[in-house]
């Protein structure tokens, strides 16, 4: 499983590469980009010229950032709603419920484009979206365990030594719940990076001269049969990113047997 | 029983009510004059009195319930781009996105199926192999598959995707992109069904039994999973009407999700405000027809909020 964390701090380093992505034309004489191997361009260019190894770089950057950020917000958001909806039972819990079962039915791609049009592109587009459609899976699978930790001894000893209500609750259910945030959180991010790619890709995520991964392969569409590295490379990478990510999860998971429960059945 | 399910048709209600408002309120909050985006050229006097007729100067909340009247009685609003109504526009396409949405699934069941039954009964090998090829399946974006899947057999001039439209030949490419990427969800999980039920008295005993052929196990085994494959299959359905867009787009699949992208792109909101919709819909629907069809098929199933 180390493995995962491996690949994954290797895509760190990456971004040491050239600051600047150079719009020198590193064109063919028919104007065609470069293949891989070239002297000059190791990776190869892309149709308007851009030498693709700096751009891979920066776009691994873009989809990580995006799956740390976007991570952290859905997490938080989610657990939150678990705690309270678990905590306060009753009406507070029937609302949040129904709220979450709101999101999740919401299909992502059609909505997507929705809200795309009313946010100013870039890395917040991006993880707002993805925040609103990651916070509900979570949401639920945190409120089971929160439920499954109320029974447990300590909710009632804590009360019956007085603690009040919600603050000192947090701090005792909290702890308890934070392995199992914790093993979701690198599922999550996988999926946060597929997802940034994709809506990049469809045009709703990341503006152009920011590099990222979707948005290269959307870019480059065209190009493809006679270029097909200006598909692989991106893909590869997005593979690599979204592998470590999981990997990291299944180590995370073998060392805490119990939190198996967490796996790849979402998407 | 009935009183289960009374709750749950309400819940199901509520949801879809609470994606209406929210979409709606959406509409508000958001910059841009539907007005403007109706007629660009409009300015001035011509655009109030479009905006008069339209009825967007009317308190929000009389906006709203003419919304909803509309919706309860189907209408989801004028195109902006064309001059048609949503629902025609999207009841048009539908038929093809369904049909892509149900190739996709039966060949990703088959698959997984298959995929699934083989490592479970094998895990040493074909599991861990299993276990990879869905480690990289999940990881590829559906778009990467599509246009991996465009290069490959768009060359061997087997099946030409790009001329778009709807025919069974067109099919093949899409539904097979979709499909790789939902086969790893179902290996996992009918491995692990399968897992579960070959350590069933039964099947034991007719291993012990020695009987070899494979037949029959499967006869079981195959009778045990159904059911939560059926389940997931179905929501599956349901998920891919709206999941399938980007494949749609790179294939040129006339369907609502071409639909809802090529309308974004060019700022055609009641469409893509009716394809979510729509979609929403056909989550919560199948959600509840599922829902249902546990509660008869198996009390145990109590769970719930």
């Amino acid at each position: 499983m180390l493995c995962g964390l491996v690949i994954f701090a290797v895509a760190a380093p990456v971004f040491g590469n050239p600051n600047h992505q150079d719009y020198v034309n590193g064109l063919t004489a028919n104007g065609l980009p470069v293949g891989v191997g070239n002297s000059r361009y190791i990776l190869g260019t892309d149709t308007l010229g851009r030498s693709m190894l700096p751009r891979l770089a920066y776009g691994t950057r873009t989809s990580l950032t995006v799956a740390f950020i976007a991570n952290a917000t859905s997490l938080g958001v989610s657990a939150v709603v678990a705690l309270v909806a678990g905590f306060y039972r009753r009406w507070t819990e029937a609302v949040l419920m129904r709220l979450t079962d709101s999101f999740l039915a919401m299909p992502s791609i059609p909505t997507s484009l929705f809200l795309a049009a009313f946010l100013p592109g870039g890395i917040t587009r991006v993880v707002v979206i993805a925040t609103i459609f990651f916070w509900a899976y979570p949401a639920r699978v945190f409120y089971g365990e929160v439920l499954r930790l109320r029974r447990r001894g300590f909710v009632e000893s804590s009360e019956a030594a007085g603690a009040q209500g919600s603050t000192i609750m947090f701090r005792h259910i909290l702890p308890h719940l934070f392995p199992l945030v914790l093993t979701y959180a690198p599922l999550n991010a996988a999926s946060a990076v597929l997802f940034e790619s994709a809506l990049s890709f469809i045009g709703a995520g990341i503006t152009p001269p920011t590099a990222s991964l979707g948005r290269m392969i959307q870019e480059n569409q065209n190009a493809l049969s006679y270029s097909p590295h200006l598909l692989v490379e991106p893909t590869v990478l997005i593979l690599l990113v979204t592998m470590a990510f999981l990997l990291v999860g299944d180590g995370l998971k073998a060392r805490n047997p119990d939190l198996a429960r967490v796996s790849w059945l979402t998407h | 029983m009935t009183r289960r399910l009374m709750a749950r048709l309400g819940q199901a209600l509520l949801v879809v009510i609470f994606v209406v408002v929210l979409t709606f309120i959406l509409q508000y909050v958001l910059p841009g004059d539907p007005a403007h985006a109706l007629v660009p050229r409009a300015s001035g006097a011509v655009l109030e009195r479009l905006r008069e007729a339209l009825h967007l100067n009317d308190p929000l909340m009389v906006q709203f319930a003419r919304y909803f009247g509309g919706l309860l009685r189907g209408n989801l609003g004028q195109s902006y781009v064309q001059q048609r109504s949503v629902v025609s526009l999207i009841a048009e396409r539908l038929p093809a996105t369904l049909l892509l949405a149900f190739a996709a699934v039966v060949i990703q069941t088959l698959i997984g199926s298959a995929l699934g039954v083989a490592a479970a009964f094998r895990p040493k090998v074909v599991g861990k192999a299993v276990t990879s090829i869905d480690l990289v399946l999940f990881s590829t974006p559906s778009f990467t598959i599509g246009l991996l899947l465009i290069l490959l057999f768009g060359f061997r001039l087997h099946l030409l995707p790009v001329a778009g439209g709807f025919g069974l030949l067109q099919l093949v490419l899409p539904a097979i992109t979709v499909a790789l990427g939902g086969v790893p969800w179902y290996a996992q999980i009918v491995r692990e069904e399968t897992i579960q039920s070959l350590s069933s008295p039964y099947v034991r005993t007719a291993i012990a039994k020695g009987v070899p052929d494979r037949r029959i196990i499967r006869t079981h085994v195959l009778r045990n999973i159904f059911p939560p494959i059926l389940t997931m299959a179905g929501l599956d359905f349901a998920g891919l009407i709206s999941g399938v867009a980007i494949v749609e787009s790179i294939f040129g699949w006339p369907g609502i999700g071409q639909l809802a992208i090529s309308s974004s792109n060019s700022e055609d909101r009641p469409v893509v405000l009716g394809v979510v919709l729509i979609g929403t819909v056909a989550i919560v629907v199948f959600n509840l027809v599922v829902d249902i069809l546990q509660m008869y098929l198996d009390p145990r199933t109590r769970q719930g909020f």
